[in-house]
């Protein structure tokens, strides 16, 4: 296990995010994301991998090359991270990250597998923690992109400024 | 006394709120302590923006978080309290009226049972439609009525559990045990610093119940030594605040020893509530 004690700056992160971008970030770094970000969790991730694995992604009104996916329900409750290690969730990441996404943001610990998952792909894990007050004015607009049928739990797209996280998965390694 | 539906209506749609959206002073206490003492510096970051999320819900009355929660009730009745006949959906309706005005998330699950079970039917928009768990009830001094409304979310659920301890009549060898949960499972709860509530019961209903209790009661200002040492196993993992590390990966913890049967087995319930929890409020109205 390694931690994360160093004290940093935060990083400004704008997506969509390049290819050697993430080569920069390192666990323990806060990052404060800008721009569009996609929403989704237990209910459509595993629906968007089939999208990818069928080749019909292009149904659907979304970028994945450079994207961040907040694993967060979207509601008038607002937005706040869901467990990432919940089955539907983690086993989405490595098709995900395949497909362009270079961070994956929700909270607690992902396998080792998941780990392993990630530095193939290039991508990274984020976590932050539950604020949804404090999330309540980052977040310049929202609108659904598919699985509208899925309520809180369809996909949305957000546009942010300055979604607090810091890096729990990078490059192989991880503090949990 | 006598109660009317109103006044049960009205007690608990505030609570609903309170609960959802307002940080207690022993949270807040604690959190001051534990930022004051913390030197990982990712984690100190984490619980300074856990206490500014609770300044920003309490001053904007916004959700602490937006899994709104399971809204659990807790009734206490005194022998000379009259409630009305439908003190009971007086209850639900306070629930409903909460969680419209909070708001609460719309996460109720739409269908017959195993539509429900396998979420094919969607969700009700309507953030009320999040029912209820079932009610506890409890004695109370004579003229009192107290109602509390907690706010159960789901991060906790997936890694709680009642089960048997085979105790050896040791009060340790209990404790040890259900510490070790919480322990082995803190790193996959991700919202730490968690408030690990516990009880020990004859029954899985009654220790659950009992855990309930232990969350009612609990305060972080008022803790015990086996509190005060379980808390101190769960720090020494170094879990700390999301998993960053540090020293803060449990706020405190709340533990309810119930009845118990001549057995060699108790049966223990064991929730790591998490960085809001437990979240709830109290009416009490007396005569």
């Amino acid at each position: 296990m390694k931690k994360s004690g160093k004290e940093k700056g935060t990083i400004k992160v704008q997506t969509p995010i390049g290819e050697n971008e993430t080569e920069r970030l390192e666990i323990g770094d806060r990052i404060e994301i800008h721009g569009i970000i996609y929403c989704g969790r237990d209910a459509i991730l595993p629906k968007l991998v089939r999208l990818i694995e069928n080749d019909t992604l292009g149904t659907i009104a979304i970028n994945l090359k450079g994207a961040v996916i907040f694993h967060t329900a979207v509601s008038l409750a607002g937005i706040g991270p869901t467990t990432s290690n919940k089955v539907e969730i983690e086993r989405s990441i490595p098709a995900l990250a395949k497909a362009g996404v270079k961070i994956h943001v929700g909270k607690g610990s992902l396998s080792a597998r998941t780990v392993f998952e990630l530095e193939n792909y290039n991508s990274l894990f984020a976590i932050t923690p539950p604020v949804s007050a404090l999330f309540s004015d980052r977040i310049l607009y929202q609108r659904i992109v598919a699985f509208k049928e899925e309520g809180m739990e369809a996909l949305y797209e957000l546009e942010v400024k300055g979604l607090p996280a810091i890096i729990a998965i990078a490059q192989g390694e991880s503090i949990f | 006394m006598t109660v009317s539906r109103g006044d049960i209506v009205e007690a608990v749609k505030h609570c609903v709120v309170k609960a959802g959206t307002t940080f207690r002073g022993d949270q807040l206490q604690a959190y001051r302590n534990a930022i004051r003492i913390e030197n990982n510096p990712n984690a100190k970051w984490a619980l300074e923006r856990i206490l500014e999320n609770a300044y920003i819900a309490e001053k904007n009355a916004l959700p602490l978080c937006d899994d709104t929660g399971i809204p659990h009730v807790f009734v206490e009745i005194g022998d000379e309290v009259t409630l009305p006949n439908d003190w009971v959906t007086a209850l639900s309706d306070g629930v409903i009226q909460g969680l419209r005005a909070m708001p609460g998330r719309p996460m109720a699950v739409k269908g017959n049972p195993i539509e429900r079970i396998e979420q094919s039917k969607g969700l009700f928009r309507d953030p009320g439609k999040v029912l209820l768990a079932p009610v506890i009830v409890k004695p109370a001094a004579k003229n009192k009525l107290k109602i509390t409304v907690l706010l159960l979310g789901g991060g906790p659920e997936i890694r709680a559990k009642t089960y048997r301890v085979f105790h050896r009549r040791s009060i340790d060898v209990v404790l040890d045990e259900a510490a070790s949960w919480v322990t082995s499972e803190v790193k996959n709860l991700g919202c730490t610093p968690c408030v690990p509530a516990m009880a020990i019961g004859r029954t899985h209903l009654e220790a659950s119940a009992l855990m309930l209790e232990a969350m009612k009661e609990g305060s972080l200002n008022r803790q015990n030594d086996w509190e005060k040492k379980v808390t101190e196993m769960i720090n020494s993992t170094g879990v700390g605040p999301l998993g960053l590390g540090g020293n803060t990966t449990a706020l405190g913890t709340f533990i309810k020893v119930g009845p118990l049967r001549a057995s060699g087995v108790r049966i223990v319930s064991v929730r790591p509530c998490c960085c809001f929890e437990p979240r709830k409020a109290t009416v009490s109205l007396s005569g």
